[in-house]
């Protein structure tokens, strides 16, 4: 009776143990999925650039520039800064 | 930014138009183009959405990479310039100055 008490407890510890490693490892592996999901790599020299359209302001009114609008008519100098009011 | 400014004749020359871009407000942006003397637009990428399809976003600043692409008529990628080196943009201004971006 108390050998059967102490299995049934032995086994109870088993199946939580094997429950927490499950846990464990869909942790571990959703970890790894939302690391492979990162932003893509940047565009290499000879890759098309990616399209987009973003506004600024001229100090009255907010304009629209698209990238594909300068195409065939005008070279494009695409500069990403960290923030505004640092250097460079 | 200041660096493309001073440099702005002459990749106008080469038919070239440079457009900064942050993931500032737009608002910030134009205080910082009036305060440094900035005369082409400084675009407002706000939630980081081009940043990051441009492979530039860098956590640790939670904002864009300081990079330059140089883009060609035809919409291709001709150089670029990360971090330090994109500060002087000596580089892509004699890219532009060659003759076949003349075209």
């Amino acid at each position: 009776m108390l050998g059967a008490l102490l299995w049934e407890g032995v086994s109870m510890r088993n199946r939580s143990s094997r429950v927490l490693a499950a846990s464990l490892l869909l942790l571990a592996t959703t970890a790894a999925l939302a690391q492979s999901r990162k932003d893509p790599a940047m565009p290499k020299v000879g890759e098309l650039a990616p399209d987009f359209t973003l506004k600024y302001s001229d100090g009255h009114d907010l304009k629209a520039v698209k990238l594909s609008d300068y195409r065939g008519k005008k070279n494009v100098v695409l500069a990403f800064y960290i923030f505004a009011f640092t250097g460079g | 930014m200041k660096n493309f400014q001073q440099n702005l004749k002459t990749l106008e020359a080469a038919d070239t138009q440079v457009l900064g871009v942050s993931m500032d407000s737009w608002f910030s942006n134009k205080a910082f183009a009036d305060q440094i003397g900035v005369t082409f637009p400084l675009l407002s990428d706000w939630g980081g959405k081009v940043t990051r399809e441009y492979g530039v976003y860098k956590d640790e600043y939670q904002a864009p990479r300081r990079v330059n692409f140089l883009i060609g008529k035809d919409g291709k990628i001709m150089e670029e310039q990360v971090d330090d080196a994109a500060i002087d943009p000596t580089k892509i201004v004699d890219a532009c100055a060659r003759p076949k971006l003349k075209n």
